[in-house]
């Protein structure tokens, strides 16, 4: 239990640095462009666009609203993204650094999902906008969505500390996951309805893609307005603890050996 | 609770280096199946143990790749030791590089939140220290640049003053102060003792062992990842500079060997003349890694200052050289290329049938007048003066005369000089002797100087030791070789300027003294080593007795017989053994031409006493080719 306080004591210890770390990817994001962290809504805004465009018609029956729709999706799917990927980068990229400090090295892999929450938050406001161009319904549910965001939150630091360790060793994790990364986004019911998929893919998809059940909380309480299903709620939780277990004990296992490595 | 604030204990750490190779999926599924997979392991330091006090300031000293960044990032908690603890006590700035986590791209002012953050620090705390920190890096007016815009020496500036912002229990500084100004490097030290007389523990990495010595009070030598030695700065930083030195040495050498047998035996200097002056110039740049031929006409080496082992005595060939000096550079030095003893030099006068000592002095009036005091020697010496009444001498005699009055004259400087110059005083110019020392107190000792002494064993030693390992050639003319050979870069010339022209702008005039030795059967010929004669009717000068330049040797083992020279003045013609320049105006004129056309000689080195027609005492020889041989180096 000593040992637990202490890595409380160290974390709190070190909550500065993560503000600063936070606050430098922030700030350096957008350093020099003339709308600074306005892109961080219009980008996905833009992108929504493209999308919309491309495949509206494809699905245009099936769902009212599509942007909306592929929005609330791919706003998380954005996170997921940037944030493990990141994450990922986040002990090589800092080698220099970590082989001259003796600084807690997961504070690094911590502080680039905790900006790319930030960032994400920020594009909410992307959501916003177009739900009010759209003239979408906002359902109280809506205000619900922190809930979900931390369990992504939770999910993405376990991934992005077991992807950090794994770089360290292989630098062709980075290969892989880019491409683990593309086949994600399209077996996750961003871009098309779930129902279009044959019935064991749904299946599936339904059972072990995590994304799914993120995606699927979120868009019950911003698209739809309803509470999430039960199993999708406390299997979001589950999800997210089992993947921070893994991705801290193997972080864990190996950190003393990063520094031979990188 | 243990009382050293840093405890590392046989502390080993080991890369795997095989291993590091290893870094995609591939190459280590193909070592997986090759089996390649094993250990090669390589020890960056090994069973090192160091325990620091409180308020200690350790220094580590090693040559590049010796273990010193690996020692420090164990203390600092980086590195996890294979083998052994490191136990460290209090809190430590655990950065082993000033600025390390300065981000480019960020203004120094959130840089400096960044790098307090990194140190552990919290927003507050840098709030509160942030303007002492400003103010001791001095970057007020470049606060909000981007840090990439800044020069190495204010960022190291702006890293030091991060990091002993609060005083750390453990303060780690590698090689960071090297990169700052003067001003810079003062304020840090000053920083430092601040900070160590405040009970913070410092551990110095630095290459640069003068800083280590005022910094520190220890130092840890750590050589191939083993610990060679540890203790006071002074002994481990002489014990450490001595080895590179030799390392240095040995390196160069091979070096030297390897171009040899590259291309065959070319020089970078062709010295002429194996004297003092060419022995210490060639022994200076062998030092340095530069390879050179000495050549000598005679058939020895040595130049005037040879010594010859004769039935015991070593004859001075060329005169009485008596070494003394007020250069302690120079004592030092020549003391390491022969063992000296303390001989002082008090030479005798005799005129006709009376004895005096010399130089003038109150043993030398005392004689001459019965006076006690030098009041009364003064008081006689002023009276002969002025019965002279000469008010502008016209030649040497007047001008001696004005000097020291009539007896000194007469007994002790009239025959000598006349002999040495072969003409009468009446003849000689006045400005030859431009003042003549008096001594008024009892002292015998000939030179002036704080060091004296003669070579035990001779003089030659001196030049066979300081051109021990370079190649000489004796019998061997410079104008004939030159001819021959052209495997040599430049060529240091100490034999006679007007020669090496070829005397083309006519002779320079020399002094020249001719000897007569002789070996007599008697125990002691004169019981001196110098005895001047200065009566015109003796032939010679003086008599040297070469035994006694050894006293300490004779007194040991009295010898049966002795060796004297007689001394001869004789006036010199071209093609005989000049010694002593002329430094009349003629001469100089003649010589000025000379140093212009050697000018214009670009790859000639004129040196030595014949090189620059200059008279030369061994001590300034010495110095000058140490001189010399510096400015060359520095090219």
């Amino acid at each position: 239990m000593s040992a637990f306080r202490y890595r409380v004591k160290v974390l709190y210890q070190y909550k500065d640095l993560i503000k600063e770390l936070v606050s430098r990817d922030l700030k350096l994001k957008y350093r020099r462009s003339f709308l600074g962290y306005i892109w961080s809504v219009l980008n996905p805004l833009l992108i929504m666009m493209v999308l919309t465009v491309v495949f509206s018609t494809m699905f245009n029956k099936n769902i009212d609203n599509y942007p909306v729709y592929l929005l609330s999706g791919r706003v998380l799917y954005d996170f997921l993204k940037l944030s493990t990927n990141n994450a990922m980068k986040s002990v090589t990229g800092n080698a220099a650094l970590l082989k001259k400090t003796n600084v807690p090295k997961y504070i690094f892999t911590l502080a680039k999902v905790t900006s790319c929450m930030v960032d994400m938050v920020l594009s909410m406001g992307a959501l916003v906008i177009v739900m009010l161009v759209t003239g979408a319904k906002f359902y109280w549910t809506f205000l619900l969505f922190p809930v979900v965001v931390l369990q992504m939150y939770i999910f993405c630091c376990g991934l992005g500390f077991l992807l950090a360790t794994l770089n360290v060793f292989f630098r062709d994790i980075v290969y892989i996951y880019n491409a683990i990364t593309t086949a994600w986004l399209y077996l996750t019911p961003i871009i098309y309805p779930l129902e279009r998929l044959p019935e064991n893919m749904q299946f599936l998809i339904r059972e072990f893609n995590p994304m799914y059940y993120y995606v699927q909380q979120f868009r019950d309480l911003v698209y739809t307005g309803c509470l999430p299903q039960a199993r999708v709620f406390y299997g979001g939780w589950i999800i997210a603890f089992i993947m921070l277990v893994i991705g801290v004990t193997v972080f864990q296992r190996k950190k003393d050996k990063f520094i031979l490595y990188i | 609770m243990s009382k050293y604030v840093v405890d590392a204990d046989h502390v080993t750490i080991r890369f795997n280096l095989s291993n590091e190779k290893i870094n995609n999926l591939k190459e280590y599924a193909i070592k997986l199946v090759k089996k390649e997979l094993m250990f090669q392991e390589f020890l960056a330091l090994d069973d090192v143990s160091l325990k620091v006090k409180k308020g200690e300031a350790w220094g580590l000293i090693g040559v590049n790749g010796s273990g010193k960044s690996t020692f420090l990032k164990a203390i600092a908690g980086i590195l996890k030791p294979y083998k052994g603890t490191i136990k460290v006590r209090g809190n430590i700035a655990p950065m082993i590089e000033l600025g390390a986590g300065f981000d480019g791209e960020l203004t120094a002012r959130e840089n400096i939140y960044m790098n307090g953050t990194l140190l552990g620090h919290s927003k507050e705390f840098m709030d509160e220290h942030f303007d002492e920190i400003v103010e001791f890096a001095n970057i007020k007016k470049f606060l909000d640049s981007p840090i990439k815009n800044y020069s190495s020496g204010m960022k190291a500036r702006l890293g030091f003053a991060v990091a002993t912002v609060d005083c750390p229990d453990v303060l780690i500084v590698d090689e960071a102060l090297e990169v700052g100004d003067m001003n810079f490097r003062k304020k840090c030290r000053e920083r430092m003792s601040e900070l160590l007389e405040g009970g913070t523990t410092l551990l110095f990495v630095s290459h640069n062992i003068k800083t280590v010595r005022e910094v520190c009070d220890h130092a840890i030598w750590l050589d191939k990842g083993k610990m060679k030695m540890s203790g006071e700065v002074a002994e481990v930083c002489d014990a450490y500079q001595e080895e590179q030195d030799r390392l240095d040495l040995e390196r160069r050498q091979k070096k030297r060997e390897k171009n040899f047998k590259k291309k065959g035996k070319v020089y970078d200097y062709l010295v002429v003349g194996s004297g003092l002056y060419g022995a210490v110039f060639a022994r200076e740049m062998e030092n340095a890694g530069k390879r050179c031929l000495v050549l000598e006409k005679r058939p020895h080496v040595g130049g005037n200052i040879y010594t010859e082992e004769t039935d015991g005595i070593h004859v001075h060939k060329y005169g009485a050289h008596i070494f003394h000096t007020s250069d302690v550079a120079v004592w030092n030095y020549v003391k390491n290329y022969a063992p000296f003893n303390n001989f002082i030099n008090s030479p005798i006068a005799v005129y006709k049938d009376e004895l005096y000592n010399l130089p003038f002095n109150m043993n030398t009036f005392s004689k001459l007048w019965g006076v006690r005091t030098p009041a009364e020697a003064k008081a006689k010496i002023a009276e002969q003066i002025a019965d002279l009444n000469i008010t502008e001498p016209q030649n040497l005699e007047e001008q001696a005369l004005s000097l020291v009055g009539t007896d000194v004259y007469e007994k002790l400087i009239k025959g000598y000089t006349e002999k040495q110059w072969g003409r009468d005083c009446k003849d000689l110019p006045a400005f030859i002797i431009k003042r003549l020392p008096l001594r008024f107190t009892y002292n015998n000792n000939y030179f002036n100087d704080k060091y004296q002494g003669i070579p035990v064993g001779g003089y030659t030693q001196i030049i066979e030791n300081l051109l021990d390992g370079i190649d000489v050639k004796t019998n061997t003319d410079f104008f004939k070789y030159k001819k021959k050979y052209k495997n040599f870069k430049k060529v240091v010339f100490t034999g006679m300027i007007d020669e090496y022209f070829d005397y083309k702008l006519g002779h320079l005039e020399y002094r020249t003294v001719r000897f007569e030795t002789e070996r007599v059967e008697e125990e002691s010929y004169q019981g001196n080593a110098v005895v001047n004669y200065t009566d015109r009717e003796v032939p010679y000068t003086r008599i040297i007795e070469h035994k006694y330049f050894e006293p300490e040797k004779e007194a040991a083992q009295p010898k049966e017989y002795t060796i004297i020279s007689k001394e001869y003045s004789t006036e010199w013609k071209p093609g005989m053994e000049p010694y002593y320049p002329v430094n009349d105006e003629k001469n100089s004129k003649l010589y000025e031409a000379y140093q212009e056309l050697a000018g214009k000689e670009k790859n000639v080195i004129f040196g030595g006493r014949l090189g620059q027609y200059k008279y030369y005492d061994m001590d300034k020889v010495i110095a000058a080719a140490l001189a010399e041989a510096k400015k060359e180096l520095k090219k």
